[in-house]
């Protein structure tokens, strides 16, 4: 199937294709200067002490829980509505993955007041995902977790470059905040992700674990440096290597001006959907203005106009996606306990994300806005509610 | 790792890539398709069809195809999973990551680093799970006798071919031995993309527990989803981001097609050094002359009779004669988070090993001069 309009696009420039092929000319293809400039230029963005690059958001968000001594017996809140990774890295370090819902059905991200009723004595760590590029709460859940002397960590996989209420720029307000570059992201190099903190020991714990826990590295031992190496740690292979530093390192000149380009794009949409029945944009002009613009999703009213909009548009030759809340999916079934996700899980049922990259243009959006008015004009009314199912969907 | 320090004038490794490499790379990246897609689909029916393997699955690296290996194995918590000392700390933090405890065997000897198939016979017990073999420099470990030996206890045999690709044991591929192989294709090593990895397998059960677990548990993946195949996704399983992705893909296709000439290349310059070093007094040189021709001549290991020497001898060739040496491998179980988990155990070979390797310089380009004088220098740095 080839889409007219795809979910998102990749555009890679003729300066980033030379960094890269600058990059294996030279030959060094491990952990070396290039990844190490990279990590200063992450930092800056970010506001960040200290930037460590890593080789996806799952092994940031994985070395983040270890970094904050996330382990066994312990219990991290999260999301229902986030990607699988974010309640997948407690469990990697043996702890326990408790699920929140989200905040109201114009507000995707975790819900400050359900993360509370959550926190057990077990609780050690909230994980605050800033969806589609929208900063959570954070100077509520800071305080909060201040008050009960629990570690916050964001997951701003879809978010660098958002800002909180505040204004301030996002990667700042937990212990540690984690960034993905997998390929569909603002800054996509392919695989690759990283961890920003404001703590040395952090930064030097999330530094040494990607790397085995050895004491010395490749770089060094070709520089004369170290002889030989201990391992002081239960650390991992979670390394990025030099050409996706390259290119990340190229890309992230241009990251900021993209990012507004998604922001104009997204001011397109929401012009045109704004009057649209049963259709309801989420989130407000205000956190519209502070958000980085991963994703553009929008709320139907009901199961049965969702299934059929992504359908519709489907035929027309538009992709878009949707993200599950977990607790429906069959690994997940199990961490629900108590119930009380129906935000989440409605909105998870209930939403639809538009194609959006930084070069979309406004001919396209029109377009896809058409598609949408069309669809939901014909579209099912909603019936009895069958109740959300992940594997539902059809094309 | 900062800049400073120097880089040596005879590097232990030293990667050059062809135009075609570059030329491919370029490619991809216009394509503007990063993630798991077509050029992985492309290089995994290769590397399978070269091992004579049904299934090759590209992941991120060696380390991640061997935890995937051991949780197919079944491997999990309370369970031992017996590896050498003598290897690359990922063949036995896999096992940790599974909540498994790894059960070290001793090595063969002086003249053979591969796993002792004695020792491991002697260790398996009612918790052992998967024996793992490492194909030490590209040199075929006893899995002609470990086969057996884990079929008969019922338990899985696992290769890390990390050092080994497209070399053999009685004509046939390593990686196919056991239950599945895992191998690296880190920047240093034969076939190279920066961080990779592959694990090939027989058997379709782990085939597919490899193919969902390395992309988080899912039920499927952004290309099918990006080409209509499927439209949402199940998570099965806890799995992870092991994913490679097109760009390195890319990459290792292209250089794929010259593996055989840089492992000619290799074979030759090893050969030429064990003529040459035959001659060193106070050295040992491990393996036979007639272990080249089947071997992918990874590394080239060297011992000092005089453990002593190793230290001196290093530290000579490096600030002296600006030759790089690396040693292959710090005794895994020696290494501190080890002790501690584990406690202090005693492997007289690996430990003799450890204390008196020194790997010298191999890659396919290394002239016949510097030969030369990575030799010369070892003989007076021994001298000395």
């Amino acid at each position: 199937m080839s889409w007219t309009v795809p979910l998102t696009d990749v555009v890679v420039t003729e300066d980033d294709i030379a960094a890269v092929l600058a990059c294996y000319e030279a030959g060094w293809l491990t952990m070396g200067p290039r990844t190490v400039a990279f990590e200063a230029a992450l930092a800056r963005f970010c506001g960040t002490r200290h930037a460590v690059a890593v080789s996806s958001g799952t092994a940031a968000l994985h070395l983040a829980c270890r970094a904050a001594g996330i382990g066994p017996g312990d219990e991290v809140i999260v999301p229902s509505l986030t990607f699988l990774a974010t309640a997948h890295a407690p469990r990697y370090c043996g702890a326990h993955t408790v699920l929140c819902d989200s905040t109201s059905p114009t507000d995707m991200n975790l819900s400050v007041a359900d993360v509370e009723a959550r926190i057990t004595p077990r609780t050690a760590a909230v994980i605050a995902v800033h969806f589609c590029g929208y900063a959570a709460d954070v100077a509520a859940l800071r305080e909060l977790c201040d008050d009960r002397g629990l570690v916050l960590i964001e997951d701003m996989a879809q978010a660098i470059g958002a800002r909180y209420a505040d204004g301030g720029i996002c990667g700042s307000a937990g212990e540690l905040a984690c960034l993905s570059f997998f390929s569909k992201k603002q800054l996509s190099v392919g695989e690759g992700g990283a961890v920003v903190t404001g703590s040395d020991a952090s930064a030097a714990a999330v530094a040494s674990l990607r790397s085995h826990a050895m004491t010395s590295g490749t770089w060094d031992r070709h520089r004369g440096h170290e002889e030989s190496y201990d391992v002081v740690d239960l650390g991992y292979n979670f390394r990025i290597d030099e050409p996706r530093a390259a290119l990340g390192l190229a890309r992230i000149g241009r990251l900021a001006a993209e990012i507004e380009a998604r922001r104009t794009a997204v001011g397109w949409y929401r012009e045109r959907l704004a009057d649209l029945e049963r259709v309801a944009l989420l989130w407000d002009d205000e956190a519209v203005g502070r958000s980085s613009h991963f994703a553009f999703p929008i709320r139907t009213d009901s199961h049965e106009l969702r299934v059929a909009l992504r359908a519709g548009l489907a035929q027309r030759g538009i992709q878009t996606t949707r993200y599950p809340a977990l607790h429906v999916l069959g690994e997940y079934a199990g961490h629900a306990a108590g119930g009380g996700l129906d935000v989440a899980e409605t909105l998870a049922d209930r939403h639809v994300c538009l194609p959006l990259w930084a070069q979309i243009d406004e001919p396209t959006v029109e377009r896809v806005c058409d598609a949408v008015r069309q669809v939901v004009a014909s579209g099912p009314l909603p019936g009895t509610p069958t109740g959300p199912k992940a594997e539902a969907d059809t094309c | 790792m900062t800049s400073v320090g120097t880089a040596p004038a005879i590097p232990l490794f030293d990667l050059r890539l062809d135009p075609s490499d570059l030329a491919a790379v370029e490619q991809t990246l216009r394509s503007g398709w990063l993630t798991m897609g077509p050029r992985v689909e492309a290089f995994e029916a290769e590397f399978a069809a070269h091992l004579g393997a049904r299934h090759a699955l590209c992941v991120s690296s060696c380390t991640a195809a061997l935890h995937l290996a051991y949780l197919a194995a079944g491997v999990g918590p309370g369970d031992e999973v017996i590896v050498p000392s003598i290897t690359f700390a990922a063949t036995a933090n896999a096992a940790l990551y599974c909540g498994a405890t790894p059960v070290f065997a001793d090595i063969v000897g002086p003249h053979d680093p591969g796993i002792d198939p004695e020792h491991v016979a002697a260790l398996i017990g009612p918790r052992t799970k998967a024996v793992c073999a490492v194909h030490f420099a590209g040199y075929p470990a006893a899995v002609d006798v470990l086969a057996p030996l884990c079929a008969r206890h019922g338990i899985a045999l696992i290769e890390d071919v990390a050092h080994a690709p497209s070399a053999t044991l009685d004509g046939r591929r390593l990686g196919t031995f056991g239950l599945a192989g895992a191998f690296s294709f880190f920047s240093n090593k034969i076939l190279s993309c920066g961080e990779g990895g592959l694990v090939c397998t027989d058997d379709d059960r782990v085939a597919e527990l490899a193919r969902r677990l390395r992309s988080q548990g899912m039920t499927s993946g952004t290309w099918s989803r990006h080409n209509g195949a499927t439209d949402t996704y199940d998570a099965s399983g806890l799995g992870f981001n092991y994913r490679l992705d097109e760009p390195r893909a890319a990459l290792l296709h292209s250089r794929f097609a010259r593996l055989a000439d840089d492992i000619a290349h290799r074979r030759r310059i090893v050969h030429r050094y064990r003529i040459l070093l035959s001659g060193v007094d106070g050295l040992i040189v491990p393996y036979r002359d007639s272990d080249i021709a089947t071997s992918s001549c990874y590394v080239m290991p060297v011992l000092v009779a005089d453990p002593s020497r190793q230290g001196p001898l290093r530290r000579f060739l490096r600030a002296e004669r600006s030759v790089q040496t690396s040693l292959f491998y710090p005794a895994v179980h020696e290494f501190s988070a080890f002790e501690a988990r584990l406690g202090a155990q005693s492997l007289p070979r690996s430990q003799r090993w450890a204390r008196s390797e020194l790997t010298i310089p191999l890659y396919p380009h290394l002239t016949e001069a510097e030969q030369d004088r990575v030799v010369e220098a070892i003989a007076e740095g021994l001298r000395r």
